[in-house]
Formats: C-alpha cells, sequence, structure tokens
C-alpha cells in the first residue's frame, strides 16, 4: 500500500519536473522522458497489471496537459505500461542489461507514435531530420537516465519490501 | 486467471481511449470540467515546482554572468555572505524588473486591447510540441482563442483553459497557421510553425500571391481576415522571399519578434476577435459564461 502511494507521488513530481524544470534548462539539447521510464519500470517490475493502472495515470496526466485529443497519450501508456508487463517473467533483481533495451525499445515506440499521428498524418515527410534531431537526442537521454532511476528503483524497494516484512 | 483480466483491461481502455480520441477530436468541450478540477489540484503544484525551479534557474545563470567577478570578490564574500546572498535576490529581482518593463513597453503599443500579464509556470519538455501553461485562467477572463503576447510580438493562442491556468500553444509549434500581411503593402499570407526550421528559430511564409509586395526585412503583422488572431499584432519580419516553382505563389521565412527560448512572463488579450466580427454589440453576453 505504501509502495503504492510512493509510486504515484513519484510519478506526479515527475510530471512536474518534466514541465516546470526542465524547460529551464535552457544548455541541454534534450531531456529524459521521466514518465515513460517510470511506467515501464513499474510495468516490469510489478506486472501487466499493475503496468497498465500506472500507464493509465501517466497517460492521463499528459492528456490533461496537452489540449487536443483525450486519450491519445492514454492509449500509448496502458500500452507500454502493460506489454513491459510481460517481460515481467524475466525480472530478476540487479539484471540491468533488459531495462537499458527495454527503454530503448519503449522510447522509439513512443516517438515513432507520436511522429506517425502528429507529423506523418500532416504530410511532415522528412523523418531523417526528426530522427537525427529529436528522436536520437531524447533517446540516448532516457536510455541514460534509466541507468540511474532503475536502480535507485529497485533500492527503495528492496528497503520498502524488508519494512514490510519485518512488520509482519 | 489473473492474466486473462488484465487482458480484457486493456483490451477495453484501449478501445475506450480510441473512441474519446475521436470524439474529443471533433468536441472536447464536455471535458472541461474534469480539466478545471484536475488543475485545481495539480496547478498549486506546478507553480510550486516552477517557483522553486526559477530561483534555481535565476542563481546559476546570476552565476555564469557574474563568475569572473565572483572570483575576485571570494575573499570579501567569506565576511560579506549574508550579503551576496541579498544581492542574488535583488539581482533576480532586477531581471524581473527589466523583463517586466519591456512586457509594459508592449502593453503600450498594443494599448487599445484589454490585457493581463500572466506568468508562464510549465512547459512541455519533450522537442515535438511547443506548448506551454500559464498560470491566469477563466476565472481572470482568459477565454479559448485569446492571443498572447511577449517580448514585442505574438507568441501564442490560447487551447484550452481552466479556472486558474491556460494552455497557450506557440505560434512556432508544427501545427500552427497564422494568417498574416505585410504590414506596408497588406498583401495576405500565411505564417506556418515548422519543427525543422524550429532550430534556425525561423517559421516559414506561404501563399503570398505572386504580384504581393513583400520585401525581405518587411514587418508582418496579424492580418484583418484572420478568424482568430486581432488585426495588427506584430508577429516578425519576412525574409529570403523567393517565387515559387508554380510561378503562382511566393514564399519564403519570418524571424519572430518574439524570444521563445525562455519565456516566463507574457501578456493575454482579453478580448476575441470572434466579438470583433460580431461587432461590440452582443460582445459580453454570449461568451460570458
Amino acid at each position: 500500500m505504501k509502495r503504492i502511494l510512493l509510486n504515484i507521488l513519484l510519478m506526479l513530481l515527475a510530471f512536474t519536473i518534466q514541465n516546470g524544470i526542465f524547460p529551464l534548462l535552457p544548455f541541454v539539447a534534450a531531456t529524459p522522458n521521466l514518465l515513460l521510464i517510470l511506467t515501464f519500470s513499474f510495468g516490469f517490475i510489478y506486472g501487466k497489471e499493475a503496468g497498465l493502472w500506472y500507464g493509465l495515470l501517466a497517460g492521463i496526466l499528459l492528456d490533461l496537459f496537452y489540449s487536443g485529443s483525450f486519450g491519445f497519450y492514454t492509449l500509448l501508456y496502458i500500452n507500454i505500461g502493460y506489454f513491459n508487463g510481460i517481460c515481467t517473467k524475466y525480472y530478476y533483481e540487479d539484471y540491468i542489461t533488459l531495462p537499458l533495451i527495454l527503454s530503448l525499445v519503449n522510447e522509439l515506440a513512443y516517438n515513432g507514435y507520436v511522429y506517425i499521428f502528429s507529423f506523418l498524418i500532416r504530410n511532415r515527410l522528412d523523418i531523417v531530420y526528426y530522427l537525427r534531431e529529436i528522436i536520437l537526442p531524447e533517446t540516448i537521454f532516457t536510455v541514460v537516465a534509466t541507468l540511474l532511476l532503475y536502480r535507485s528503483f529497485l533500492f527503495t524497494n528492496r528497503r520498502l519490501e524488508e519494512l514490510e516484512k519485518r512488520r509482519d | 486467471m489473473e492474466s486473462k483480466r488484465s487482458k480484457y483491461i486493456l483490451i477495453g481502455m484501449s478501445i475506450f481511449c480510441i473512441l474519446l480520441i475521436i470524439i474529443t477530436s471533433f468536441r472536447d468541450s464536455f471535458l472541461d470540467p474534469l480539466r478545471t478540477g484536475v488543475g485545481y489540484f495539480l496547478i498549486p503544484i506546478q507553480s510550486g515546482v516552477n517557483r522553486a525551479g526559477t530561483l534555481i534557474y535565476n542563481e546559476i545563470t546570476d552565476y555564469s554572468q557574474f563568475k569572473g567577478a565572483v572570483k575576485e570578490n571570494e575573499r570579501l564574500r567569506q565576511q560579506i555572505d549574508g550579503l551576496i546572498e541579498e544581492n542574488t535576490r535583488l539581482q533576480a529581482e532586477q531581471f524581473e524588473l527589466n523583463r517586466l518593463r519591456e512586457l509594459y513597453e508592449l502593453d503600450q503599443n498594443y494599448q487599445q486591447y484589454k490585457k493581463i500579464g500572466a506568468r508562464v509556470i510549465a512547459k512541455d519538455s519533450g522537442a515535438w510540441f511547443q506548448v506551454f501553461r500559464i498560470n491566469k485562467g477563466s476565472a481572470d477572463g482568459v477565454r479559448v482563442d485569446a492571443n498572447v503576447l511577449a517580448g514585442g510580438g505574438l507568441v501564442g493562442i490560447v487551447t484550452d483553459v481552466g479556472a486558474n491556468y491556460a494552455t497557450v500553444r506557440s505560434i512556432i509549434d508544427d501545427v500552427s497557421r497564422v494568417s498574416g500581411m505585410a504590414q506596408q503593402s497588406g498583401d495576405t499570407c500565411f505564417v506556418e510553425g515548422d519543427l525543422t526550421l524550429f532550430s534556425e528559430g525561423r517559421l516559414r511564409i506561404s501563399k503570398i500571391t505572386k504580384d504581393g509586395d513583400v520585401k525581405d526585412g518587411d514587418r508582418i503583422v496579424t492580418s484583418n481576415v484572420s478568424s482568430k488572431y486581432l488585426p495588427g499584432i506584430l508577429i516578425g519580419y519576412a525574409t529570403d522571399i523567393v517565387t515559387d516553382e508554380t510561378r503562382l505563389t511566393k514564399s519564403g521565412y519570418l524571424v519572430p519578434a518574439a524570444q521563445f527560448n525562455n519565456l516566463q512572463e507574457v501578456l493575454v488579450i482579453l478580448e476575441l476577435k470572434e466579438e470583433q466580427l460580431q461587432g461590440g454589440m452582443t460582445t459580453e453576453q454570449g461568451e460570458q459564461e
């Protein structure tokens, strides 16, 4: 229970940092997509259904921020949460390679989704430019951030588990 | 058993989302109560985080600017730590004063319109869209389609409004399309945001008639025929105007008058073009609620 509350809090924090702090940093070319990292990590650690609900939260936050079609991000994030949850059977602690690969795949899927449904359908065909200038930098930053963040999740997660066990 | 259930939930929610996307792309006003409700909860958090961020940011800028001077003062600073701290705060306020003065000057230029100042509290950190959020909403009289100005020219348009916040789409966003005209000749054109030009700090101008008299350096303002933008607001300056291959139209680029990196305060015009078109008779009553 405590863990769920903490995770929800983390998501809200990630959302506000992403919108309130990152844009103030003019010297970085791209910023990591924290909500995406949280969504797929939770899916990966806690399983399909949990990933689905965390994805729902992340998606709704983003949909509320952007005006326009409501549900665009929710649709993507619930699917990301769910499908990363499938990999949960390969989850064991201290194994960082798979999360990194997942991070890469998810980031590409996310950007591909945004590109296809918001740019390609309006006849913006210069995919090489978008790949080089937007998708690539963001992907690199996100994968690096995953490397740092995922470890700290695992750490706090283990701590909380220990605390819960001790109470029993 | 559990996995079956989550699969059904996923499929159900996905279908629901797709339906919602379809419905809201035609009409999204019925979601306004939801957005406003969540806004009450989320906006204070965003403002708080933003204020903290701005403070940190201002300190960083101060630091990099005065790095040389600070080194020289290192010895002195140890004695007057308290003073320096106060100084930093005053510096930040000074920057704000300068920005507000600029904004005030702009206010003088467009005096005929009623406006309010607003602070930018959140911005999308992804690179795909150029959307930001301000801390004034319908409670302050801001409405959808209100024009937003800063630093000498047009910045964007309000696309969504809650009680205490509004979302603004910048004119540099890829989907933005403003109907403009050359101030001298009155020839109309379209000013379009383009993500591929964004890093050069330019926008695209298109659809100038082939006889249109638009030269490099001309001031481009919002046009009289626009349905959403009030006439005569400076957008920027034309550059690299050439005749298109079709020989029917001319196009080129525009350097915007407003500075888009580091927007912190903006002015929102409370009047809407729509009301002007209706002729002022029924202005206030219909739209107010």
